[in-house]
């Protein structure tokens, strides 16, 4: 329950009641979460907008709300969430954030940067991030991962794994995000062992969890034994595949999947949305000049892989030491991992 | 037994079948002159409520039923708007569409508390499965004959040409019409009830994933016959096959995907032979 009776609280649950009301009357899509009772210590204001995926999605936005809430933590700050149930809450959703007088307002989700750039050119006093796009405007911060750098790891990994020397990776769209994932994860492989050969499918759509589970099947049919999985629900069904066929892994991803088939599951490629969107409130709360393009990767944590916790004895230590040292040859700028097809041509092993 | 084209057969079979009750349903509601273009939404329900059963009971049996029931329950919704209320029936079925989705959603979270997808439930299995595809053919076979050689299935397609025909006869077409959306609905949910079920074992917001529209498009490619539908639905589950299988060998996914529409379109426009809706198709009733 909210406490409306809290002084610092009632601006914000006056502005989202306001907000709630207008946008169930254009859009019948939106709905606040509260910002709980601690009145802004610091004056420190923050606000986000879900993508359609919404809280409780055990992944991206999920991981944004995690951030925010560590800024409500540590930082004292104020927090609001204003959650999309289609493209179309976008623009009403900032606006009605960028009226409120935010200190930064975040916008979760690549889809959001045309609407986040109309918002932002008509609140120039505002500040605004955006995840996964980039923005080029003066009061937007810009906040991408080097997906590629991790899913390098990934592909290394499963290289090693892999008795048949078949590695897949199944994503979602075939869109440049998930090329970034893909090109990363085939160089990774080739760079620990150019034998293998990496299958691509894509499912054509994050929703349709039976086709995940069948292109599952033909990449597994195809003789393939570990799978990168980057399909956010349609992901559920390849996984569900993999756990009922025996000798066969995947590797998740965005956040730690490991639990979802314990053993089967080698690691998950974790994207810390919740460490940049910290990082960002951070400099609003010291009034630090925020960055226009915030890029994270394996050297500040905005990437990486978990622990291996329920698969340390599949990989063995050998390989759990190779990812390391490649790990590091990344951060140390040795290895640039490709993130399109064009440059994955092009990409040649590095020798270390 | 395997090999690629093994592999090739079986895959088509697993994506044609809850086409094929989808179709199978959207051809029984429009010989009986009911526009169903919420096959989509039935399919949600049918999933959703076999898995939300499977879980608080147990037993994937009895989701099994209650999928049926409910893709029924949500069939009458249509039949009731379209003959007690002569309600537009596109309209309708798009009101139910969206329904379908925001109350399954709803649902997952009261069900199983939280939002997205649903926790594993024990499912009908491998071989449930493929029991579930070994009916949808014998659906067909049974629709066949129920629409052409029974005089209930006359009197069905009489509602779908003429209905004032068969109120001379002394029959209430409106019965006859809401009959067939709660068959056709049982139909489509259990066509939902496969996906979650049978070839899964848990719910996920949005998993239908359009199966309802390629459905429609079936149904009109199959000429508003059963086989027809079916042939249509098995043409369309090998092109989603051999997509999956082709991919990035030259040939856009995109337009692979798009092709069962095209292929309606094809049908409707004469490019690939005459086809006609029955006369009455998607007009109300009214006395």
């Amino acid at each position: 329950m909210m406490q409306l009776g809290m002084r610092g609280c009632l601006k914000p649950a006056a502005i989202l009641l306001i907000s709630t009301l207008a946008l169930g009357a254009c859009s019948g899509g939106s709905s606040g979460s509260g910002s709980g009772g601690s009145p802004a210590k610091g004056g420190l204001r923050l606000a986000m907008v879900t993508d359609v995926g919404g809280l409780g999605d055990k992944s991206f936005n999920d991981s944004a709300y995690a951030g925010l809430k560590k800024a409500k933590a540590d930082l004292g700050a104020d927090i609001e969430v204003l959650e999309s149930k289609s493209a179309a809450d976008y623009q009403p959703n900032l606006t009605v954030l960028a009226d409120g007088g935010y200190d930064d307002i975040f916008a979760i989700g690549f889809l959001m940067n045309k609407d986040l750039a109309q918002v932002a050119k008509n609140h120039p006093q505002g500040h605004f991030a955006i995840v996964d796009a980039v923005v080029d405007l003066p009061n937007v911060t810009s906040i991408t991962f080097r997906e590629q750098d991790a899913s390098f790891l990934a592909g290394a990994l499963a290289a090693r794994v892999s008795k048949t020397k078949m590695i897949g990776f199944l994503g979602g769209l075939d869109i440049p995000l998930l090329r970034k994932f893909e090109a990363g994860f085939s160089a990774g492989a080739h760079q620990v062992d150019p034998s293998v050969k990496v299958e691509v499918k894509y499912v054509g759509s994050f929703e349709d969890v039976a086709s995940g589970k069948e292109l599952a099947s033909v990449l597994l049919n195809d003789h393939v034994d570990v799978i990168y999985v980057a399909a956010g629900k349609s992901g559920l069904g390849a996984i569900g595949a993999i756990r009922d066929t025996p000798n066969v892994y995947a590797i998740g991803v965005d956040s730690d999947q490991d639990d979802l088939a314990k053993g089967k599951i080698l690691t998950s490629v974790l994207k810390r949305v919740d460490v940049a969107v910290f990082h960002v409130a951070q400099d609003a709360k010291n009034k630090k000049k925020p960055s226009g393009h915030l890029e994270l990767g394996l050297k500040d944590d905005g990437v990486g892989l978990t622990e291996f916790q329920y698969t340390r004895a599949i990989i063995g230590a050998k390989t759990i030491a190779e990812v390391g040292r490649l790990r590091q040859a990344i951060i140390a700028g040795k290895i640039t991992p490709p993130q399109t097809r064009e440059e994955l041509q092009n990409y040649k092993p590095v020798k270390l | 037994m395997s090999g690629p084209l093994v592999d090739f057969v079986e895959l088509t079979l697993v994506k044609a079948a809850p086409l094929i009750y989808a179709a199978l349903a959207g051809v029984l509601c429009e010989r009986a002159g009911i526009l169903n273009i919420a096959l989509e939404g039935q399919l949600t329900v049918g999933a959703f409520t076999g898995v939300a059963v499977a879980f608080l009971t147990g037993s994937p049996l009895l989701g099994l039923v209650a999928g049926i029931a409910a893709g029924a329950l949500a069939g009458a919704l249509l039949g009731i708007a379209a003959t007690r209320f002569g309600v537009d029936q596109i309209v309708a079925g798009t009101g139910l569409n969206l329904l379908a989705l925001g109350g399954c959603a709803f649902g997952l979270t009261v069900v199983f508390g939280q939002p997205g997808a649903s926790s594993e439930v024990h499912s009908l299995g491998g071989r449930g499965e493929w029991i579930l595809i070994a009916l949808a053919f014998l659906a067909a076979i049974v629709l066949h004959f129920a629409l052409y050689r029974t005089a209930w299935g006359l009197r069905v397609r009489a509602c779908g040409e003429n209905p004032k025909a068969v109120r001379s006869a002394g029959i209430d077409p409106r019965n006859v019409r809401l009959i067939a959306t709660m068959i056709a609905g049982g139909l489509a949910g259990l066509g939902g009830v496969y996906l979650s079920l049978g070839e899964l074992d848990l719910y996920s917001d949005g998993m239908t994933a359009g199966r309802g529209f390629i459905a429609l498009a079936a149904v009109i490619f199959g000429r508003w016959t059963p086989f027809g539908a079916m042939g249509a639905a098995i043409g369309f589950g090998a092109l989603a096959a051999l997509q999956f299988t082709l991919q990035r060998s030259g040939i856009p996914s995109e337009l692979m995907q798009a092709l069962p529409y095209l292929a309606a379109l094809a049908a409707l426009t004469g490019i690939a032979g005459r086809a006609r809706a029955p006369q009455s198709d998607g007009v109300p009733y009214t006395e």
